[in-house]
């Protein structure tokens, strides 16, 4: 009886993981054919001196990563990408989580909390080509919406497409704004998983507000504090239309960031190899970001 | 013991109402800048006065973006794109959620590497790719990009929604002598609705909004689409302001409709995405 339960199980298991492979195979074929192959042809091409055109395609070995590190502007452009990340990442992640904090506390005399989350939320339906030029019109010297306030207010008018250093910090404001939505809702959905009881015994044992926030919410909130950090940073190494569309790069290159000088070698001046070579080391970047990230904060988890 | 008025209470709030108006000013901004002529955004650009109203920024919006075309061709991308996201996200989902087999596992590893890939990499392979196989310059080739790049996100969504459903339905199935596919057809996918929302908002915004693929693989003047459309009108126009906020508007309005109505999938959607570290 035992003996052919077993073998009625394993039949089963068997019929089970055929069927799913064949449940795999559409999902398997797409990944593979338009993401994992075209990931790996980027590694193959960056080693050529391929110009898109030519039939053949030489092996350069290192050249194109060698040129790169020469090339005039790379460490301002580099320099811009991690300033751009990691600024657009702490902005976003504190902006959110004081919101989230604040849209949590519920009760009578308070605004609608659905309404307030949809709206934090709006932002975040609008496409990077919207957000960008949406804000490269605010931003505008003589007719942005944002130096009319300021001169309204009495202040001087502010160059923030035409000065350096600042402009880098207009294009984080612009993503961060269609950012913070989500990192709001993630850390929301975070809060309410919190049980009540922590508090209410944390309140019987005499706790303050201030320290029942810094010893039950923050560390319970640790795992979604590293996916918001994890999923904003990745966004922010990713996103090429909207901060161009705000800055254009400008002033000079400078807020020219490494997403979209990858398409500037392959369109503009049809270097495939080098733009290959770029497009590793953004892969690389985002990586090795992702993996200190993911270590870094699974060991506070940890701790905690 | 009456009741006092709580000010910490209140100023708490007040700063939170100010810092959400400060989030919606922008959107105030275009969607009322759309009704108006580039003078009066210029000299009033946050007032409402019955003056300055006007219908007229469009039509010319419409016709710059050729709004229809782009409407049609981005709403096709969009929907054929999500039924064959669905169809192949919610057959390997089940596959991982449910079968007990090393390789799935294995198969969910690579698709949760996938995600942290970026698309602009990989924008030269892409390309060559479709030239390759014929589908460049023509509708399917952003479908079938955005097919394989939006499967890992969506079959975490299913696989994760999946794991969540109970067992015993299940095995009460198998006893009765139903088979994988029958477990997978009549249990599992009447239950499917609320992820399948989700995971359509989601992927949906996403191809809607997208502007790198269409670019690299469509040509504007064959195929325009919306986010393309608008980003020419705008750097041809870009000084003729209401016409680049009708624009804005235009392009958005249907994710904005969607949202309204459907604003619990959106919320659950992004919410689940963070619920596995």
């Amino acid at each position: 009886m035992d003996n052919n339960n077993r073998k009625k199980m394993s039949q089963r298991q068997k019929n089970q993981i055929i069927t799913g492979l064949f449940f795999i195979l559409p999902s398997l074929i797409m990944t593979a054919v338009f993401v994992v192959i075209p990931a790996f042809t980027v590694f193959y091409y960056s080693f050529t001196d391929w110009n898109g055109i030519s039939p053949h395609k030489n092996f350069v070995g290192l050249e194109n990563y060698r040129k790169l590190a020469h090339l005039e502007g790379f460490g301002t452009m580099m320099m811009a990408t991690l300033v751009f990340a990691v600024g657009m990442t702490i902005l976003t992640i504190v902006i959110a989580f004081i919101v989230a904090l604040a849209l949590d506390k519920k009760g009578k005399g308070r605004i609608n909390r659905g309404f307030l989350r949809s709206a934090w939320f709006f932002p975040t339906l609008l496409s990077g080509v919207v957000v960008g030029i949406l804000w490269r019109t605010m931003y505008n010297y003589n007719n942005g919406v944002i130096n009319k306030i300021i001169v309204a207010c009495g202040g001087q008018k502010i160059n923030w497409l035409e000065t350096v250093g600042l402009t880098n910090f207009a294009i984080i404001f612009g993503a961060t704004w269609a950012r913070i939505g989500i990192c709001v809702v993630i850390f929301m959905a975070g809060l309410q998983a919190i049980s009540q009881d922590l508090y209410e015994a944390a309140a019987l044992d005499g706790a303050t507000a201030g320290q029942a926030r810094r010893y039950i919410t923050i560390p319970l909130m640790a795992p979604s504090i590293t996916i918001n950090m994890l999923t904003t940073s990745i966004a922010a190494y990713k996103s090429y239309e909207l901060p161009y569309l705000i800055s254009q790069g400008r002033p000079g290159t400078t807020t020219l960031l490494l997403s979209q000088r990858i398409t500037f070698f392959a369109f503009n001046t049809n270097e495939y190899g080098r733009s290959s070579a770029l497009a590793v080391v953004l892969i690389l970047i985002i990586t090795a970001f992702s993996l200190v990230q993911l270590f870094v904060m699974r060991g506070r988890e940890d701790d905690a | 013991m009456k009741k006092r008025f709580d000010v910490k209470k209140f100023a708490e709030e007040l700063i939170l109402l100010v810092a959400t108006v400060f989030m919606l000013a922008p959107i105030y901004y275009f969607a009322l800048g759309a009704f108006k002529t580039r003078k009066s955004i210029i000299k009033h650009p946050l007032i409402i006065t019955k003056e300055m109203f006007t219908l007229g920024n469009f039509p010319r919006a419409i016709k710059a973006m050729k709004y229809w075309k782009a409407i049609r061709n981005t709403g096709s991308i969009t929907v054929i794109s999500l039924i064959l996201i669905i169809f192949c996200a919610s057959l390997a989902g089940f596959a991982i959620a449910r079968v007990r087999f090393r390789l799935f596992e294995l198969y969910y590893s690579l698709l949760v590497t996938c995600m942290v890939v970026p698309f602009v990499a990989c924008v030269i392979p892409l390309v060559v790719q479709a030239v390759n196989l014929g589908t460049h310059n023509s509708l399917l080739g952003p479908i079938l990009i955005q097919v394989g790049w939006n499967i890992p996100f969506a079959t975490f969504l299913f696989t994760g929604f999946m794991r969540g459903i109970s067992r015993d339905l299940e095995d009460a199935a198998y006893i009765d002598g139903c088979s994988t596919f029958g477990v997978y057809s009549r249990i599992f996918l009447p239950l499917l609705a609320p992820v399948t929302a989700s995971c359509c908002i989601v992927s949906g915004i996403g191809i809607w909004n997208d502007y790198l693929v269409s670019l690299s693989i469509l040509s504007v003047t064959d195929y325009p689409t919306l986010m393309v459309g608008m980003n020419g009108f705008f750097s041809e126009k870009g000084n003729e302001l209401g016409y680049a906020f009708a624009g804005i508007l235009l392009a958005s309005i249907p994710m904005i409709i969607l949202f309204l109505f459907l604003q619990k999938y959106f919320i659950k959607g992004i919410a689940a995405g963070s619920v596995k570290g």
